[in-house]
């Protein structure tokens, strides 16, 4: 493998691109079934955002501290095969250890094997690139993934059970609006994040655009003078 | 090109021979974890069921289901000491998006004790409300899905939305449920009724014995007919007739 493609930035820059301007789900969009299916609790939530983090963080150190040794033409089944392995680990690990977690998570922990956010960076990112800077894209992307998760699952529990992380929050005489509980609703708050991402996004990049004129506004007033 | 071939496989085979020597490390270590959780949560469940309960015995040879598609995994005869208490099954059937597994407890009065959802994978916040503990079906009295079945008899009708609250959009899973509880009760029921039969023919005998005498007098002389061969079968098969006797 040739070592041009390296990515220079920091790992805080890859870090953070993980978590607002690359987010798997919100700009890059991948992975969203699970992200949509347990989300209707904030323990589920959490609990799928680690356990996914997990198996990203070490896929990708795995993979690219073994990059010179996964031959081009075989790295699609080799990497399904460490990507299964940790899945497998995780899940052996909560059913022993977390089995109410584990329950109630269903099928979804052992579909960490074909979710396309671990394929893809593997495949996009880790393959390519040095271990620590795979640390930093697996902690961002895995983090980008949680906290996302994590946000949608408190909307709809919220609004649609009325508790939060199991806690009853709302008062007795709110009635749950079962819509956010039901696919439609993880559909309509994903969307609205997806809008507030972009919005927070744009805001951004305008702070840095008038910032970047000011400078070269006062540059010129510079020669000017 | 076929050099590369087999190259390119021998590589993959070694990946996957590491992956499978950790996965098989990791199992070891979490499969005494995982087993011990399964019997913890039989357990805890069997002791909710009957708090009273000191000892269980496995009777699962001696009950059968009644319709094909609920099928009996477990089930215990519990007791205090010597005493029995009542039955226990464990049954599944497919609920929604796969099987359900649910535990009974049914008292020797034929009423149950308790029903305790223990596998499930339907859908979180819908089906899967079934086994939440802060889900109620009658939210003023706080019953959970599967806490309204406590009290019931099994010979009550176990009719979804007749004497049975459904969950809220979970219909598929709230029938499951009610058919496995209503299928293996009727289970317990019949297993109750053999052995109250069984326990109760010495006592019987006395009480009733001037019925039961005659057919159990006929069946030995009958039998005396027969060839000897069958002798060691003779006591046990006018036995059962004293007990089917005495039932009537």
């Amino acid at each position: 493998m040739s070592e041009e493609g390296k990515d220079t930035r920091s790992f805080w820059q890859v870090f953070k691109a993980g978590l607002v301007f690359e987010n798997p789900l919100l700009v890059l969009m991948i992975g969203l079934c699970s992200s949509l299916a347990v989300t209707s609790n904030v323990s589920n939530g959490i609990g799928m955002g680690l356990a996914m983090t997990f198996v990203l963080l070490f896929s990708e150190i795995f993979i690219s501290a073994f990059r010179k040794l996964i031959p081009n033409g075989a790295r699609l089944p080799i990497f399904i095969i460490i990507i299964a392995a940790f899945t497998t680990i995780v899940d052996l690990v909560m059913k022993a250890y977390f089995p109410d977690l584990s329950k109630s998570m269903g099928v979804f922990i052992p579909l960490i094997v074909v979710n396309c956010i671990i394929m893809g960076r593997v495949e996009a990112y880790s393959s390519k690139q040095r271990v620590v800077s795979s640390i930093a894209d697996a902690l961002g992307m895995g983090l980008g993934y949680t906290w996302v998760l994590i946000v949608i699952s408190a909307v709809r529990e919220l609004l649609g059970n009325g508790t939060f992380a199991g806690i009853q929050v709302m008062p007795v005489s709110y009635t749950p609006i079962l819509f956010f509980i039901l696919p439609p609703g993880g559909f309509l708050v994903f969307g609205l994040l997806i809008s507030a991402n972009n919005a927070i996004k744009r805001s951004i990049n305008k702070r840095e655009t008038l910032a970047a004129k000011q400078v070269s506004d006062q540059q010129k007033a510079k020669e000017n003078a | 090109m076929k050099n590369n071939i087999i190259k390119l496989g021998l590589i993959l085979a070694a990946f996957a021979v590491v992956a499978c020597a950790s996965l098989a490390v990791v199992y070891q270590v979490t499969e005494p974890a995982i087993a011990s959780q399964a019997q913890d949560a039989l357990n805890s469940s069997l002791k909710e069921l009957f708090p009273e309960a000191t000892s269980h015995e496995d009777i699962k040879g001696a009950v059968s289901s009644s319709d094909e598609t609920v099928k009996i995994e477990e089930a215990y005869l519990v007791k205090n000491d010597l005493a029995p208490l009542g039955v226990a099954i464990k049954a599944t059937t497919a609920s929604y998006k796969g099987p359900a597994t649910v535990l009974i407890g049914v008292r020797l009065d034929r009423s149950i004790t308790g029903v305790h959802i223990l596998e499930m994978s339907d859908t979180p916040g819908l089906g899967a409300n079934a086994a939440s503990s802060t889900y109620y079906v009658d939210k003023a009295k706080k019953i959970t899905f599967p806490g309204q079945f406590t009290g019931k008899y099994i010979t009550d009708k176990f009719e979804v939305k007749t004497d049975v609250i459904p969950i809220t959009a979970a219909t598929v899973t709230s029938k499951a449920i009610t058919k496995a509880v209503k299928v293996a009760s009727a289970s317990a029921g019949e297993y109750l009724q053999a052995m109250a039969l069984g326990t109760a023919a010495p006592s019987a005998i006395s009480g009733a014995s001037q019925e039961a005498a005659q057919p159990a007098a006929e069946a030995t002389s009958g039998a005396s007919a027969t060839s000897s061969g069958s002798a060691t079968t003779q006591p046990a098969k006018p036995a059962a007739e004293t007990t089917s006797g005495a039932s009537q």
